[in-house]
């Protein structure tokens, strides 16, 4: 059973809609929250704005005028409450050190996203089947 | 992710299971070279010797003679070279404990072992998905 938050961080508002018609026509029982900046995510994970439960399951878009996600990413994996996170680097892009960098992290998939946003679907499908065959720990409040 | 064939290593001590993965990969037609180690000291004799390039893939199961899985990926992540494998449980416990230690651990995913074959197919067929979109 997929967890009940998803955080998607995208700086790009096309990006943002696409996601989240992709989550609506997918069917997708989860609610999708959005941050802008790594420091918008960082609100929303720890700060006044705190999400409840915490996501399982986070999303971070990478384009190339963006944000890295990496500071976000060594942050989380140094914040007890929030180290276990499944971390998705969704990205366009093609960037080698950006990459090594986070497969370091351990994120949970460095992933190549379609350049045709009709393929979103497909993309948005693959991931949802992943996240419906794995289990989840409890959830924090 | 898969067409570049990296090798997969599956961690597993009971032999009807990794039969089981042999002929769920072979129905998928997953074609990259596995690996099988019997526990978790096993395994890390063979990441450090025997398995050339390294697996970008684990398969990990929990419950194992001599070093189980947690004790195996504690070390793993400790290690500067092998840090970074992606690494997915699929075991039959369904204890929260384990799932906790494991996503501490950083598994990219934690999978409880379908009762039925043709499920467990299905489940090989969504990893291959998975797999098949993300870089490694």
């Amino acid at each position: 059973m997929i967890c009940s938050n998803i955080l998607l961080v995208d700086n790009n508002k096309i990006d943002v809609v696409s996601t989240k018609n992709a989550f609506s026509t997918l069917g997708i029982a989860t609610t999708l929250h959005f941050a802008e900046s790594e420091n918008e995510a960082w609100s929303l994970l720890q700060g006044d704005h705190k999400i409840s439960p915490t996501p399982k399951i986070i999303l971070i878009d990478i384009n190339e005028n963006g944000l890295s996600g990496l500071n976000l990413l060594y942050n989380i994996r140094r914040h007890p409450d929030l180290k276990s996170i499944l971390v998705f680097v969704i990205t366009k892009a093609n960037d080698d050190e950006n990459k090594v960098a986070a497969l370091n992290l351990n994120i949970a998939g460095y992933i190549r996203k379609p350049i045709e946003s009709e393929n979103n679907i497909d993309f948005f499908s693959i991931l949802n089947d992943y996240w419906n065959i794995i289990e989840y720990s409890s959830e924090k409040k | 992710m898969t067409h570049r064939l990296v090798n997969i290593l599956l961690v597993e001590d009971d032999e009807i299971d990794v039969m089981n993965v042999k002929r769920a990969f072979s129905k998928n037609n997953i074609k990259n070279p596995l690996f099988v180690a019997g526990n978790g000291v096993e395994a890390l004799e063979m990441l450090k010797s025997v398995i050339i390039p390294l697996p970008r893939i684990i398969i990990l199961d929990i419950n194992m003679p001599k070093m189980n899985g947690i004790e195996f990926l504690k070390v793993l992540r400790e290690d500067e070279k092998l840090k970074n494998i992606s690494v997915f449980v699929m075991t039959t416990s369904n204890e929260d404990s384990d799932k906790i230690d494991a996503y501490n651990l950083n598994v990219a995913g934690y999978i409880l072992k379908p009762l039925s074959f043709e499920k467990f197919i299905s489940s090989v067929a969504t990893l291959k998905n998975f797999w098949q979109l993300c870089e490694m």
